[in-house]
């Protein structure tokens, strides 16, 4: 049915646009054609770049890599070019969060790429892509969404059990919905030696993390107007849901200072129960040299809300091709070709989620034999399934940059949960209507 | 006979309360760096270890290996940060110091109007916080086309010590007698030769005193490098520092290792200068 | 000829001005102007709406921005004067040193040569209350059976900042003083032994004096880049939890790239502009009247 939809628009796609590069092979031919790229840096993301070689080879085009930076940097030198108008390169890297903040500058490649390739990533991924109906970003195997770390030993302690099951009434298995996370938590944490969990809590990071557990709760950040409306009561009860465990102490109390290297770390100290963290970090939970609990890690899926649904704020990195751009088809073809099967397969070896349904099966495959890797796949494969990205909106850091200083408020006590939302919500609706989005 | 021996033990105890001061005090100094040192050494696992490894277990070179062995082996291109870093630097702390010489002499040696405005106006610049001028310098080097190149950074930097240098190199030169260089002059040596031969030597360590400055802080600026640089073609190795950093993740075993091969030039080139360095900044700043 | 030939130090002055006319004082007449625009980033257009002093009275309005104004204040005036007071004791201990001058100058110097970045990353986790080395420390010493919260309470994360600033900066103060001692003459000392003076009145009257010149030139110079502090802070806490950190960089900052105001932001700086001018133009003048005290031509 799938394959039938994608066959079918590909056709329309094909009459409409009536464009040349449909009709050709992938990656094709551009010979003599230089493609000016910006790309993120480091470690974890340049490995695939060893395959640009390959797509000059295969085109006889030229690719010129003109910024290579991290994520934030890269953020604010793609403002910096829109601000001075001088977004005169061709390729970008991109990430469904960031996205919204660029408005116009990148093209749709939907007019530049065949349907039936489109169709091979993973729905979601492309729907979290797709701004206003023009995909604006095509997903590379980086894909974060949340999941479960919990120490197995615990779960297998006799005695926890028996103590467990007395003091809540229910057996100690993982858990599954928020108010288990939160019952354990507190069950586990022996101040200042042990904690049962931990939260990022600044910046973006603990409005993402508010954001997806109002979700869970059944409330909606922005409504139908794209009006604030975390104010709510579902947004009272995932506030308190922090408060809570922070008055239980059953977090650090450093927690609202944590990101996501403090969060790492912490649990990989062995000192936290359970940690709910990105896919990123399941290796190094895991390898000896660098975490006290490797071998002793389990991973399951994110917990459920009141609502029923699954925590699931997710984000994933990509590339783009710019309106700008004078060789619109080369740069389409590189960006297919950095994200195509072999480079999936290339990131996704290492530990990075993919975004292309058959490179899933691939890696789930190639785990075989290996109990922590599977474990670890299926639990981020059913987070999958369930994420979101965040709301569309150009000011969704701007926003943030707005609410989390209130959310911390209302953690350390400074104001109710209901204040700090009303507060926090009369901002970020002073925001939207300064950017005219209201 | 008494007393004597009251005395010796009253220096004494005042010898070794100033050598445990000392020590204590430098210990505090050079506790964090050398924990920084330590943890490009050892595995992550000690690092954030609680309860605390104070001893390591092992020590490896495996963060230093792992920089050094490429793009996407772990590696980053550290050979080109430092190639850049060594350019910008060097090359702009040697301008700094030649437009420093030049404006110092000019302040400590010529009358003319609105001398100590010029002056408080130079030194002001150095007050605009870099966060108010990356964007509009950003904007002027866009049009310019200097972004992501040596030059860019390099006019940047001078512009920064600029002010330093011509403040502590004025000093010097107001100390050098004026007279030694008109004698010079008389006994027909052009101004251009009596500069060179009387009043430069006996500055030069007041030169060397602002050169180590303009080179530490070109050597460790951050804001205004990870705003102009772009690629290997210019970025320095503060900027480089980052590359260890993903969006959910941070090596900061590999971000220690990068520090030390950072701190190693600047230590011994401050190691070989600091002679100059203290009877420079002695001489030259105040009595000038 | 020589009528139209410029004068020696117009020649001699030029380059500085070039440099500093273009790297400084252009962009900064762009970004006055962008103070008067709604200037925002991913919309340039907005630069060319002009809206006087719109984002001016809203700073000025607003509560936030004036808690974190006395902030930096605070923050500057106690980081100064205890870097001045530590690099003081740092000096004297180095100078009184009879072996070893090369190696203790070189260590005393040594925390200059960290990025403020690392110096940030490397505060945050030893003022972790988990797994810092700070509580670690603490703990297994005994002096608390508690994690205590370094980074979240307002003064403790407060006095964690203040004491990564004045690790990674008390040395350009200790290293000026130090140039101080040593060009001390003997003779005044000796005069004051002679005199009956303790060491600590010989100190005062002798020795501080002709120190105290140096220790405010270190002070301008500090007072001047001092937004250095701006790495440090912004890896450390960022200005939280809740703005209990919150200072004129990390807001201006946030705003300018985070949320891409550039133009409020632009107010803003030109606002903690003024500050760094004040606490400038008063160490200078302290400065002309040291040099005036132990009789240096000005």
């Amino acid at each position: 049915m799938n394959k039938l939809l994608a066959g079918v628009s590909a056709g329309v796609l094909a009459l409409v646009a009536g464009n040349a590069a449909l009709a050709q092979d992938l990656p094709g031919k551009f010979d003599g054609v230089t493609i000016d790229a910006k790309l993120i840096g480091g470690q974890q993301y340049e490995n695939l770049y060893s395959r640009i070689a390959e797509w000059e080879a295969a085109t006889g085009a030229k690719v010129n890599v003109i910024s290579k930076k991290n994520h934030f940097d890269l953020d604010k030198e793609i403002k910096s070019d829109i601000a001075v108008g001088a977004v005169n390169w061709c390729v970008g890297s991109n990430h469904s969060s960031f996205a919204p903040q660029y408005p116009g500058i990148y093209t749709d490649l939907n007019a530049l790429l065949p349907a039936d390739e489109i169709g091979a990533y993973v729905d979601a991924n492309i729907a979290a892509s797709t701004l206003d109906g023009k995909l604006v970003l095509l997903p590379r195997a980086q894909f974060d969404v949340s999941a479960m770390y919990y120490q197995k030993s615990l779960y297998a302690d006799e005695d926890n059990k028996a103590r467990f099951k007395e003091a809540y009434g229910y057996d100690l298995t993982p858990p599954d919905t928020l108010q288990q996370w939160s019952d354990q938590a507190k069950f586990f944490s022996n101040p200042p030696d042990f904690y049962g969990t931990q939260y990022a809590g600044k910046e973006e990071a603990i409005n993402g993390r508010f954001y997806e557990i109002l979700r869970a709760e059944g409330g909606e950040y922005l409504d139908a107007d794209g009006r604030p409306a975390f104010n709510s009561e579902a947004g009272v009860r995932a506030l308190s849901w922090f408060v809570d465990l922070y008055n239980a102490k059953a977090v650090p109390a450093g927690t609202t200072n944590y990101l996501w290297d403090d969060l790492g770390q912490g649990f990989a100290s062995g000192t936290i129960a359970l940690n709910l963290d990105w896919p990123g970090w399941a290796g190094f939970f895991n390898d000896p040299g660098a975490s006290k609990v490797a071998g002793d890690v389990g991973v399951v899926a994110p917990p459920k809300g009141s609502s029923g649904a699954r925590t699931g704020w997710s984000g994933h990195h990509g590339f783009s091709v710019t309106e700008n751009c004078a060789n619109k088809d080369a740069a389409a073809s590189l960006v297919w070709f950095l994200t195509n099967e072999d480079s999936q397969k290339l990131e996704a070896a290492a530990g990075p989620l993919p975004t292309r349904d058959a490179v899933w099966e691939w890696v789930i495959s190639e785990a075989e034999g290996d109990a922590y890797r599977q474990e670890v796949l299926k639990a981020f494969q059913e987070a999958a399934n369930g994420a979101y990205p965040v709301p569309q909106s150009p000011s969704w850091i701007e926003i943030s940059n707005a609410v989390y200083p209130k959310l911390q408020a209302a953690i350390l006590g400074d104001m109710t949960a209901q204040e700090a939302l009303d507060e926090a919500a009369a901002e970020a609706t002073e925001i939207l209507e300064d950017a005219g989005e209201l | 006979m008494d007393e004597n021996s009251a005395h010796r033990l009253k220096r004494g105890l005042l010898k070794a309360g100033h050598l445990i001061g000392l020590f204590l005090a430098m210990a505090i100094i050079c506790l964090p760096g050398l924990w920084i040192v330590l943890s490009s050494l050892r595995p992550t696992v000690e690092i954030m270890a609680k309860p605390p490894v104070w001893i390591p277990n092992e020590l490896s070179f495996d963060a230093y290996v792992a920089m050094f062995s490429g793009v996407g082996q772990g590696g980053i291109p550290v050979l080109e940060y430092f190639r850049n870093s060594v350019i910008i630097s060097v090359t702009s702390t040697v301008i700094a110091l030649a437009v420093g010489m030049a404006g110092g002499y000019a302040f400590a040696r010529y009358r003319f109007r609105g001398k100590s405005a010029i002056f408080l106006g130079f030194m002001l610049t150095r007050t605009v916080p870099g966060i108010a001028l990356s964007l509009p310098l950003f904007f002027v080097y866009a049009r310019l086309g200097i972004i992501d190149t040596h030059f860019g950074m390099i006019l940047a930097y001078v512009a920064l010590n600029v002010p330093f240098t011509v403040w502590l190199i004025d000093g010097f030169f107001r100390q050098v007698p004026r007279d030694l260089a008109e004698a010079a002059q008389i006994d027909g040596c052009t101004r251009w030769q009596a500069f060179w031969q009387v009043e430069f030597p006996l500055a030069r360590p007041g030169i060397a005193s602002a050169g180590i400055f303009a080179f530490l802080i070109s050597w460790n600026e951050f804001a205004l490098a990870s705003q102009l640089t772009r690629s290997t073609n210019s970025k320095t190795l503060p900027v480089g520092l980052l590359d260890y950093t993903a969006e959910f993740t941070i090596d900061w075993r590999g971000m220690c290792a990068l520090a030390v091969v950072m701190i190693i030039p600047a230590l011994t080139l401050t190691f070989i200068v600091q002679k100059h360095l203290v009877s420079g900044l002695t001489s030259g700043a105040v009595k000038g | 000829m020589r009528g139209w030939k410029p004068a020696p130090h117009v020649l001699l002055l030029l380059p500085a001005f070039i440099v500093l006319a273009a790297v400084v004082v252009v962009p900064l007449l762009l970004s006055l102007y962008s103070s008067f625009t709604p200037f925002r980033l991913t919309r340039p257009d907005s630069i060319y709406t002009f809206i006087g002093f719109r984002n001016y009275e809203r700073i000025l309005t607003d509560k936030d921005f004036w808690i974190a104004f006395g902030r930096t204040v605070l923050l500057l005036t106690f980081a100064l004067n205890l870097e001045m007071v530590l690099g003081l004791v740092l000096a004297l201990l180095v100078e009184k040193a009879t072996r070893g001058q090369r190696i203790l100058r070189t260590i005393m110097m040594f925390p200059m040569m960290f990025s403020p970045v690392l110096v940030g990353f490397q505060f945050k986790f030893m003022f972790n209350d988990n797994i810092g080395i700070v509580n670690n420390a603490l703990q297994s010493l005994g002096l608390t059976d508690q994690a205590i919260p370094w980074l979240i309470d307002g003064q403790l994360a407060f006095i964690a900042i203040l004491v990564a600033e004045i690790w990674s900066s008390t040395a350009v103060f200790a290293i000026f003083i130090l140039a101080g001692l040593m060009a001390m003459p003997r003779e005044p000392l000796e005069a004051a032994k002679v005199d009956g003076c303790t060491p600590l009145q010989s100190f005062r009257y002798v020795t501080w004096p002709f120190v105290m010149p140096f220790a405010f030139i270190a002070m301008t110079i500090r007072s001047l880049d001092i937004a250095r502090a701006y790495d440090i802070v912004k890896i450390m806490t960022d200005g939280g939890p809740a703005g209990r950190t919150e200072i004129l960089w990390t807001m201006i900052a946030r705003t300018a790239y985070s949320d891409a105001r550039m133009g409020l932001a632009n107010a803003m700086s030109y606002i903690a502009i003024l500050l760094s001018i004040l606490f400038t133009a008063m160490f200078f003048r302290q400065l002309a009247k040291a040099r005036q005290q132990i009789g240096a031509e000005w």
